[in-house]
């Protein structure tokens, strides 16, 4: 699924590019296998953050790659806090 | 300089080195993307192996390499202004690592150029094979260079204090010792314990470690300082 939406990346040092929900689902998917979470399970749990996105974002027309963590995580976290704490911490590790 | 103080220094620089976390901070995201990319156990353990051997050829290279200049300029006995110059580099390093290690945000985002983490970031999630883990782990240890310094020069210098059969034997400490915080990562993902619960307990822990780092250095200041130059000036060691 494909929503008109721009995602402005983090520093603006790249071109935005539209949503693609199959980004966000593979990267949720990731972090939940990271930390141990059955695959069956990790995808249920990306399908229902997606969603949550998805409609978070249907009344946007831009918005930017950091903005889309936050949300996802926030949504995460009600799901699997481990996951949803490594999701976050993804960009400040190093 | 005696067997047992070299090989003291050489074993609590070692020590400091690897208490600097930008390879630890590799490595988690490395088995991460290793993990969540749904790859073997097998996989996780060789990517990780090759990143730990990576990063333990170029400490060794960096430590034979200062060793090697050491003693081509100074020979086994270095001069005094050496070690004073070596103080003031842990000191400076101290000070530095006490003021600027973690940047002031969440996670454990460290003070280095953020060039270089984005390149890290990204060589990281591009790791796929052996090859490439082995040269991240070098290069992740190369992007600390600005902190490791101190404890590798003031390492070598002790080094070359050794008789030369003991010289390797040195090398081979300071490395080995300097690659165990990074083994007890390896151990603890080969265990099962996940990278969420690692994570958490750096973040929560690193203000202590940056703490411990910079008096690490501080003490190691202070004892070759005490040791090697007030000692043989004021004539009692």
């Amino acid at each position: 699924m494909s929503l008109t939406v721009d995602i402005i990346k983090s520093g603006g040092n790249r071109p935005s590019e539209p949503f693609r929900r199959i980004k966000l689902y593979k990267s949720l998917v990731s972090v939940c296998m990271s930390v141990k979470v059955p695959q069956g399970q990790a995808e249920d749990i990306a399908d229902s953050v997606c969603k949550n996105v998805i409609n978070w974002l249907k009344d946007k027309t831009e918005v930017t790659s950091n903005d889309i963590r936050t949300v996802a995580a926030k949504h995460l976290k009600r799901l699997h806090q481990e996951a949803a704490y490594l999701y976050e911490q993804h960009h400040i590790i190093i | 300089m005696s067997i047992a103080a070299s090989l003291a220094i050489i074993i609590l620089a070692a020590l400091i080195h690897s208490s600097f976390q930008l390879s630890l901070s590799v490595l988690t995201i490395l088995s991460g993307h290793t993990i969540g990319s749904k790859n073997t156990q097998k996989k996780l353990f060789s990517l990780t192996t090759s990143f730990i051997f990576g990063a333990g050829l170029i400490t060794l290279l960096l430590s034979s390499a200062v060793v090697l200049i050491l003693i081509n300029l100074f020979g086994s006995n270095s001069p005094q202004v050496v070690w004073a110059g070596g103080c003031g580099l842990l000191f400076g390093v101290a000070i530095s690592v006490w003021l600027f290690y973690y940047r002031r945000e969440k996670g454990t985002a460290l003070w280095i150029p953020r060039g270089v983490a984005k390149y890290l970031l990204i060589r990281t999630k591009a790791t796929k094979m052996k090859s490439e883990a082995f040269s991240l782990g070098m290069t992740s240890v190369a992007g600390e260079i600005l902190f490791i310094i101190a404890p590798l020069f003031i390492g070598s210098l002790a080094i070359t204090q050794l008789p030369a059969p003991w010289q390797l034997l040195g090398i081979l400490i300071y490395t080995e010792i300097s690659l165990s915080s990074l083994t007890i990562i390896w151990f603890l993902i080969g265990r099962g314990k996940t990278l969420g619960k690692i994570q958490k307990w750096r973040e929560t822990n690193k203000y202590f470690l940056q703490f411990a780092a910079g008096a690490g250095l501080i003490i190691l200041s202070l004892f070759v300082y005490v040791y090697e130059i007030l000692g043989t000036t004021v004539g009692g060691l």
